[in-house]
């Protein structure tokens, strides 16, 4: 009966585990980084929406702006970050969506010192 | 406890196993994210140059002295003075039409080289311009009715002569995505001196105005 109990208690055990570790992997995403892509999602847009960039005279990024994200995506957090050719990051903010008519053109500022001339990618996400 | 079944080893199992579950639902809780809230998207930008030279240059100075004359558009040289009564400015501007960039695009690097061939004691500062002008048409009297930034770009000093080089990012980024470029006007904002630059029309290829840049899109 005792060996029994153990058996039962170490099963139940693994089994709950397996539960929580399931949730995390449901999310489909490592915790180390997003998927570069289209993703589809069930959030306020699937669109791959346009990003440019302003610089000052000294060719240094001041701000990233993002047109054409929907109404649907006030409230919710959009991340920039500026990357280099080889995808390693030079700099990186977000910014809460305001609300807006029609698509808003959100713009993102605080990069710190970024030359425009190093930047080749902008990986971008929304997230509520 | 004996009587509702439970005994100490069931109760540490069931501490244990509330344990490990909260230990999992906590690592899902780490994410930051909700898991149907996401959209994650990148843009690859392009680079490359287009730089520009006396064939895509337009330019001319204007005189107060001769407030409707067009001279300048075909001189050879455009004068600088800041003469009371006698100003002169110049103007130059390039067409970035052959570089084919959208809107959407962006200057990484633009500066300008004009060169002095006549020098003074004058510092001469580039003021942008964002409103459209020709020079077989500009004249002192049409110069109110340009839209001229308060703030200079840059400046240079013309105490000698030779390439003068002024850095123009901000400008022509802001030029690409308006969708032209306007230039610039120069203009004493010191100095007693009557100074010129070579013109895109000067007989001497190195002594006409250029520009390089470097963009993205």
């Amino acid at each position: 009966m005792k060996r029994l109990t153990r058996i039962f208690g170490i099963a139940l055990t693994a089994a709950l585990l397996s539960v929580g570790v399931a949730s995390a992997a449901s999310l489909g995403l490592n915790s180390g980084g997003l998927e570069a892509g289209s993703a589809a999602v069930n959030g306020c847009t699937s669109s791959s929406l346009t990003a440019t960039r302003n610089v000052s005279n000294s060719g240094n990024v001041t701000q990233v702006n993002v047109t054409g994200v929907p109404q649907a995506c006030a409230g919710q957090t959009l991340a920039v970050t500026l990357e280099n050719s080889s995808h390693t990051s030079l700099g990186a903010s977000s910014v809460i969506v305001g609300t807006c008519t029609g698509g808003c053109t959100v713009t993102v500022a605080g990069f710190g010192t970024v030359s425009a001339a190093n930047l080749t990618a902008y990986a971008l996400s929304i997230t509520q | 406890m004996r009587r509702l079944g439970i005994t100490r080893r069931r109760l540490i199992v069931a501490v244990l196993v509330a344990t490990i579950c909260s230990v999992g639902a906590g690592y899902a809780a780490s994410l930051g994210l909700g898991s149907n809230q996401l959209h994650a998207w990148s843009q690859t930008l392009t680079k490359g140059t287009c730089n520009q030279t006396s064939t895509t240059a337009d330019d001319t100075y204007v005189q107060q002295a001769l407030p409707t004359s067009t001279a300048g558009g075909t001189a050879t040289t455009l004068t600088i003075s800041p003469v009371a009564g006698a100003q002169d400015y110049a103007f130059i501007r390039f067409n970035l039409s052959g570089c084919s960039l959208p809107t959407t695009a962006g200057a990484d690097s633009a500066v300008l080289t004009v060169r002095v061939t006549t020098a003074g004691s004058d510092t001469i500062s580039l003021f942008p311009v964002t409103s459209s002008w020709s020079s077989s048409t500009l004249t002192w009297n049409g110069v109110p009715g340009l839209t001229i930034g308060s703030t200079a770009t840059g400046t240079f000093s013309a105490s000698t002569t030779g390439a003068k080089t002024v850095t123009v990012t901000a400008d022509v980024d802001a030029a690409i995505k308006a969708g032209a470029l306007w230039g610039w006007e120069l203009r004493a904002t010191s100095g007693t001196a009557i100074v010129a630059i070579g013109a895109a029309e000067n007989g001497t290829s190195g002594n006409r105005p250029s520009m390089t840049l470097s963009y993205e899109k």
